[in-house]
C-alpha cells in the first residue's frame, strides 16, 4: 500500500501517519511484553536489610508474607521511645499471637557509630521477634520514614497502618488495628 | 493494513489502561519535613537574633516506582536556613534526583546517591538533616552480584556541596567475599565468614607551583568479619595516601585506620567491645573544604549515644587527627519475664592520644575524653516504669571543642520514671544532676510530659545552671500525631552546645523562641 503511494505528495501526510503509528504500535506490544513479565508482588521497597548474623533479606520478599500480617518497628539502640515501644510490644507479644498472629520485623537503623551494639543490645532486652540492621538508612529512605519510632502493618504487601513517635499505649491502637485486618 | 494496526494498538491501549498494570499504575510515596523557628530577642543567654528572625528548613521528597524502576527527588528550602545550620542560605532547589534499576543480582543508581563501604571508614554518603549532613554522590552507583558469594559495588561522582557540586570527583569500589556462601544449603548458614576489599579515590585538579603535588588522593581498606550465633567479630584497616589538605595542614603523610568490634551473646546477657586507633584520617572532596562538610568517609564517637539534658552537655567528637581508644558495653537482662524486667547496662568508653603520631596502637600521654556510665532499667509492675542512671565523665574541652580551657570532671546523676495511668495515659518525669567544679559549674534539669495515647504529648521542662550563671532553660511543648503524620510545637531556651546526632556534630548557638515542626510521610 505505501509503495503506490509513496510518490504522491497529497498522501505524504498519511504514509507519515502510518509510520508513526508503526512506532506506537512497536511500544505498545513491548509495554504488553512487560507486562506479561511482571514480577512486582506488592508495592514495598525493593531494598535489602541484614539479619543479625549479616545475611542479606529483601524487605520485599519479607513483606510477602501473605495473608499474615507484619508489623515493622524502625528503630535505634539510642532512641528511647522506640525501645519502649519495642518492650511494651515484647511483653504483649505471646498473649496477642494467640489472638491474632503476626510477625513482627525490628529493623534498627543503627549507623556504624552504635550497629555493633545491636546484636547485644537485644540480648540484654530479652527480645523475642526478629531483628534486621539497615546501616545506611536504605530502608529508611525508601520508605520515607523521617524519624524513628516508626511503625507499620504490612498485610498482603500493602502498608495498611502507620505509626510515627511512640507514647505508652500506641500499642493499644496498633493491636486494635491489628485484630480488625 | 492500517486497520490491521490501528486494531492492535487498541488492543494494546485497551490492555496498557486496563490490565491495572502499567507506568502509570505504579507506586508513589514521599515524605515531608519542615523545621521552623521564630526568635526573639533574649540577651540573659546572649541568644542570637537573625536579621528575619526566622529560620525554617523544608524538605519535600518523592520517590516513584514501577515493577524494577524507581524514580525520585528531593526538593529543599530553606527560608532561610535556620541559625546555627553549618551553612546560612535563603534558597530553594530541587537537591537530588535519581532512576534506579533493581534487578535480583544487579541494580544501578544514575544521579544522586548514598552509599557506604564497610563500617564507613573509608567512604559514606549520607544525609543527616538534623545536623546538615548531606554529601550524597551525584554520578553512577552500580551493584552487581555475579555469584552468591560475590558482592561488588562501584560508585563513580562528585559530591553534593550544599546546593552546588564539588569540583572534584569521588571513585571508588567494593568487593565483598561471603565464604559462608559457598556451601550450599537449604537454610541460611549460622556461622557467617566474609571478607571486603575497598578502594577510593578523590581526584580535584590542582593548579599550584608544586610539582609533586598530589592531586589525588586514595585510600584502601581491608575488612574481615566472622558472624556467630553467640560471638562475633568484624576488623577493619584503612591505609590513605598522601592527602594535603586544609584540614590537616597540607600534612604529605599517610594516614591510617584500624577498626576491631567484637560482641559476644548468650542468654540474658550481651557484651560489646570496639577499639578504635586513627591518624590523618579527615578525608574531603576538596582540599579546603572544613566543617561538616564534603566528608569522604564517616569517622563516628564510639561512645555511648545519650539522650538526656544533662547528659548532653560533654560529648566526645572524635579526633580524626590522630586518637587511640575504645568502648566496652555489658547488657545484662536480671529477669525471664518481661512482666517484671530488670535490666542494666553498663558503658565505659576511653580515648586519648597517640604517643606516635605513626602508630595507631600507641597510647600517648593526653587523655581526651572517658565515659563511665551504669544504667538500670525497671518495671515494678504495670503502672510504674523507672531507670536510674550515673554517669563519671571526663572531657577535654580545649582539645574537643578547641581553645584553652581547664579539663572538665563531672559526675551526672538521673531518674526517669514512668507512670501510666491508665491504659492510654501516662506521666513521665525526669529529675537530673550534673556536678562538676569546672566550666559551667554544676546543672540541674527536671522534665515533666503528659501522654494521651496515641495522639498527644505534652511536656515542660527545665534546665537549670546554678553556681556560675543562675541561668534557667525552661521550654514547654506538645505535639500531634496521627498515622504518619506529626506536629509538634515548643516554646523556651536552646543552651549553646554541640548537638551530636549519629555520632557527628555541629555547634548550636543559644536562642529562644518557638519551634514548630511538622513531618509526614506517605506510602
Amino acid at each position: 500500500m505505501s509503495k503506490v503511494l509513496i510518490f504522491r505528495p497529497q498522501n505524504v501526510a498519511l504514509i507519515l501517519q502510518s509510520r508513526i503509528m508503526k512506532k506506537i504500535n512497536l511500544l505498545f506490544v513491548f509495554a504488553t511484553l512487560l507486562n506479561l513479565k511482571s514480577v512486582a508482588q506488592n508495592d514495598l521497597p525493593d531494598v535489602k536489610i541484614k539479619t543479625l548474623t549479616g545475611n542479606e533479606v529483601n524487605f520485599k520478599s519479607l513483606g510477602n508474607n501473605g495473608d499474615t500480617a507484619l508489623i515493622v518497628s524502625l528503630w535505634a539502640t539510642w532512641c528511647i521511645p522506640c525501645i519502649n515501644e519495642l518492650e511494651n510490644i515484647n511483653e504483649q507479644f505471646e498473649e496477642m499471637q494467640k489472638e491474632t498472629p503476626f510477625k513482627l520485623a525490628a529493623v534498627s537503623i543503627d549507623d556504624a557509630r552504635t550497629s555493633s551494639r545491636v546484636k547485644s543490645f537485644v540480648k540484654g532486652r530479652g527480645w523475642n521477634f526478629d531483628i534486621y540492621t539497615d546501616i545506611n538508612s536504605d530502608l529508611k529512605r525508601a520508605l520515607n520514614v523521617n524519624d524513628v519510632p516508626h511503625i507499620l502493618i504490612i498485610k498482603n504487601g500493602k502498608i495498611v497502618y502507620q505509626h510515627n513517635g511512640y507514647v505508652p499505649g500506641n500499642e493499644v491502637e496498633l493491636f486494635e488495628k491489628l485484630k480488625t485486618l | 493494513m492500517k486497520k490491521i494496526f490501528g486494531a492492535i494498538a487498541l488492543i494494546s491501549l485497551v490492555n496498557v489502561c486496563y490490565s491495572q498494570d502499567n507506568i502509570l499504575n505504579g507506586h508513589l510515596s514521599g515524605s515531608f519535613e519542615s523545621y521552623t523557628q521564630l526568635y526573639q530577642k533574649d540577651t540573659k543567654i546572649n541568644a542570637i537574633l537573625p536579621q528575619d528572625r526566622i529560620g525554617s528548613n523544608n524538605y519535600l521528597k518523592l520517590d516513584y516506582n514501577y515493577k524494577q524502576f524507581t524514580v525520585g527527588v528531593q526538593f529543599e528550602s530553606y527560608l532561610p536556613t535556620v541559625a546555627g545550620y553549618p551553612f546560612q542560605i535563603n534558597e530553594s532547589k530541587i537537591a537530588n534526583k535519581y532512576f534506579k534499576y533493581t534487578a535480583k543480582k544487579f541494580s544501578v543508581q544514575v544521579g544522586d546517591f548514598y552509599e557506604q563501604f564497610g563500617s564507613g571508614l573509608i567512604y559514606r554518603s549520607w544525609e543527616n538533616r538534623q545536623i546538615g549532613i548531606n554529601n550524597a554522590l551525584e554520578g553512577v552507583n552500580v551493584h552487581v552480584q555475579p555469584i552468591d558469594f560475590i558482592k561488588i559495588k562501584a560508585v563513580y561522582g562528585r559530591q553534593r556541596n550544599i546546593f552546588e557540586y564539588s569540583n572534584s570527583v569521588v571513585r571508588g569500589a567494593d568487593l565483598e567475599l561471603d565464604f559462608s556462601q559457598l556451601k550450599k544449603s537449604e537454610r541460611p548458614p549460622t556461622t557467617k565468614f566474609s571478607m571486603g576489599f575497598s578502594y577510593v579515590g578523590r581526584y580535584q585538579q590542582y593548579t599550584g607551583p608544586d610539582p609533586n603535588f598530589p592531586p589525588t588522593a586514595e585510600a584502601t581498606a581491608v575488612r574481615m568479619d566472622i558472624q556467630g550465633q553467640t560471638a562475633s567479630v568484624s576488623l577493619e584497616y584503612v591505609h590513605k595516601l598522601k592527602d594535603p589538605h586544609v584540614q590537616n595542614n597540607f600534612d604529605m603523610s599517610t594516614g591510617k585506620a584500624f577498626l576491631l568490634n567484637a560482641s559476644y551473646a548468650k542468654n540474658r546477657m550481651g557484651i560489646n567491645l570496639n577499639f578504635r586507633g586513627l591518624e590523618n584520617m579527615d578525608y574531603r572532596g576538596e582540599r579546603d573544604a572544613i566543617g561538616s562538610n564534603m566528608l569522604v568517609n564517616y569517622i563516628p564517637a564510639l561512645t555511648r549515644q545519650h539522650d538526656y539534658l544533662t547528659t548532653n552537655i560533654y560529648l566526645y567528637n572524635p579526633q580524626v587527627a590522630g586518637e587511640v581508644g575504645g568502648q566496652f558495653e555489658l547488657f545484662y537482662n536480671f529477669s525471664k519475664t518481661a512482666a517484671k524486667s530488670s535490666k542494666l547496662a553498663l558503658n565505659f568508653s576511653h580515648y586519648r592520644s597517640l604517643d606516635d603520631k605513626d602508630k595507631v596502637f600507641s597510647f600517648g600521654d593526653e587523655k581526651y575524653f572517658q565515659d563511665l556510665n551504669i544504667e538500670w532499667k525497671k518495671k515494678w509492675n504495670s503502672k510504674w516504669n523507672t531507670v536510674l542512671a550515673f554517669h563519671n565523665v571526663f572531657h577535654n574541652k580545649s582539645v574537643i571543642e578547641g581553645g584553652v580551657y581547664d579539663d572538665v570532671k563531672a559526675n551526672i546523676i538521673l531518674l526517669n520514671a514512668t507512670y501510666k495511668y491508665a491504659k492510654t495515659k501516662s506521666f513521665r518525669f525526669e529529675l537530673q544532676h550534673l556536678s562538676t567544679e569546672q566550666d559551667f559549674g554544676n546543672w540541674a534539669a527536671a522534665v515533666a510530659e503528659f501522654s494521651f495515647a496515641p495522639k498527644w504529648i505534652f511536656y515542660v521542662s527545665d534546665l537549670y545552671n546554678y553556681g556560675k550563671s543562675d541561668l534557667n532553660y525552661p521550654v514547654i511543648g506538645g505535639s500531634y500525631s496521627k498515622s504518619g503524620t506529626r506536629f509538634g510545637l515548643s516554646y523556651g531556651r536552646q543552651r549553646a552546645g554541640l548537638f551530636c546526632v549519629g555520632g557527628v556534630c555541629r555547634f548550636v548557638p543559644a536562642a529562644s523562641g518557638f519551634t514548630a515542626t511538622l513531618t509526614t510521610t506517605f506510602n
